[in-house]
């Protein structure tokens, strides 16, 4: 492969990237989706214990931690399917749309959810974890920030575009090393000359 | 040092992502949760209060680990000039970051299981290591190709 192809390899347009990042986008808000239902339904129908580890935060840090990965795996799926080269920041590039795409599927999918399937769901999850911060062995006063705090933060997400907004930057800028990482893990070496 | 565009680029995200999850309080609120500081992390982490540091008396914006990580993605990064020079050994940083991975995963795991309880102190130290080990890991992606060949 002589030098004029390589260059030409490493110069990758939106349509080169869209593949991966959708694919695994797709997939890790899938995964997310399902998972955030999962604990979330668990938390509904379950009693309160008082524990701190409820269902509904369990799923916060899965969820949180299948999506940070998700910019990794765009770029491995990158070099598998399209290039084997790939630079630092078009590493970056990928991992920041990807988190993207996953926060614009996630957010769809539970709005569909909400409006299709239960439309109470929110409401269920609130009373639900509501009633577990209750029962929690600490002082009044701590709970009732708890309660307040989570409501606040629950009525802060009720627009969709409100949620894509405050949700891409930080999904994507985490998917964004993820993706540098996957770069240095899986991308072809440059060649010293 | 190469990709000098993309360091810097990086490192201003990366402080103002430390900055933001200070919460309201840098920002003369009242509270973080309902402001748009914690707006912003609300899907990356759950925010509860008692597990959170406070900034100005105010409950910051992420939880004691992640604010740990994001500090510790920061210090890394700011360290990544100095580990081109310093690191010879570029196996050294994947161990690093593989234990502070095995070391978080034995920490939230024994706090689950109740085997022993850790506190927010705890959480932001090993958060930062494992912060500090994923931005490190990245340093041998900066260095120049003749750095590279040498090391």
């Amino acid at each position: 492969m002589n030098e004029e192809e390589v260059k030409q390899e490493s110069n990758f347009s939106f349509n080169d990237y869209w593949p991966s990042v959708g694919i695994v986008g797709a997939i890790f808000s899938l995964i997310s989706f399902v998972v955030g239902l999962f604990f979330g339904y668990q938390q509904i129908n379950s009693e309160p214990t008082g524990s701190f580890f409820s269902p509904i935060m369990i799923s916060g840090v899965v969820v949180c931690l299948v999506t940070s990965v998700a910019g990794l795996l765009a770029v491995w799926h990158f070099t598998r399917e399209v290039s084997p080269k790939l630079k630092l920041g078009q590493g970056a590039v990928i991992g920041f749309l990807t988190g993207a795409v996953i926060v614009v599927i996630s957010v769809i999918l539970n709005e569909l959810w909400i409006m299709l399937v239960d439309p109470e769901y929110t409401e269920k999850i609130m009373q639900s974890t509501i009633a577990n911060i209750e029962a929690m062995d600490m002082p009044e006063s701590a709970k009732d920030d708890m309660i307040d705090a989570m409501a606040e933060s629950m009525e802060a997400s009720q627009s969709f575009f409100r949620q894509l907004f405050w949700g891409i930057p930080v999904t994507g800028l985490l998917n964004l090393i993820t993706g540098l990482l996957g770069v240095k893990f899986f991308a072809e070496k440059e060649e010293t000359f | 040092m190469k990709h000098k565009l993309l360091y810097f680029v990086m490192l201003l995200a990366l402080f103002g992502l430390v900055l933001v999850s200070l919460g309201g309080g840098l920002w003369g609120a009242e509270k973080s949760i309902g402001h748009w500081t914690g707006n912003l992390f609300r899907g990356v982490c759950h925010q509860m209060p008692d597990r959170s540091f406070m900034f100005n008396d105010v409950q910051m914006a992420v939880n004691s680990r992640c604010f740990g990580v994001f500090l510790g993605l920061l210090s890394g990064w700011i360290l990544i000039p100095a580990a081109i020079y310093l690191i010879k050994q570029k196996t050294w940083v994947l161990w690093f970051l593989f234990l502070a991975v095995i070391v978080q995963i034995i920490d939230y795991s024994g706090n689950l299981l109740q085997l022993w309880e850790n506190t927010n102190s705890s959480r932001a130290v090993l958060g930062w290591l494992f912060g500090l080990a994923a931005a490190l890991t990245l340093f041998d992606q900066f260095q120049t190709n003749n750095k590279t060949e040498s090391s």
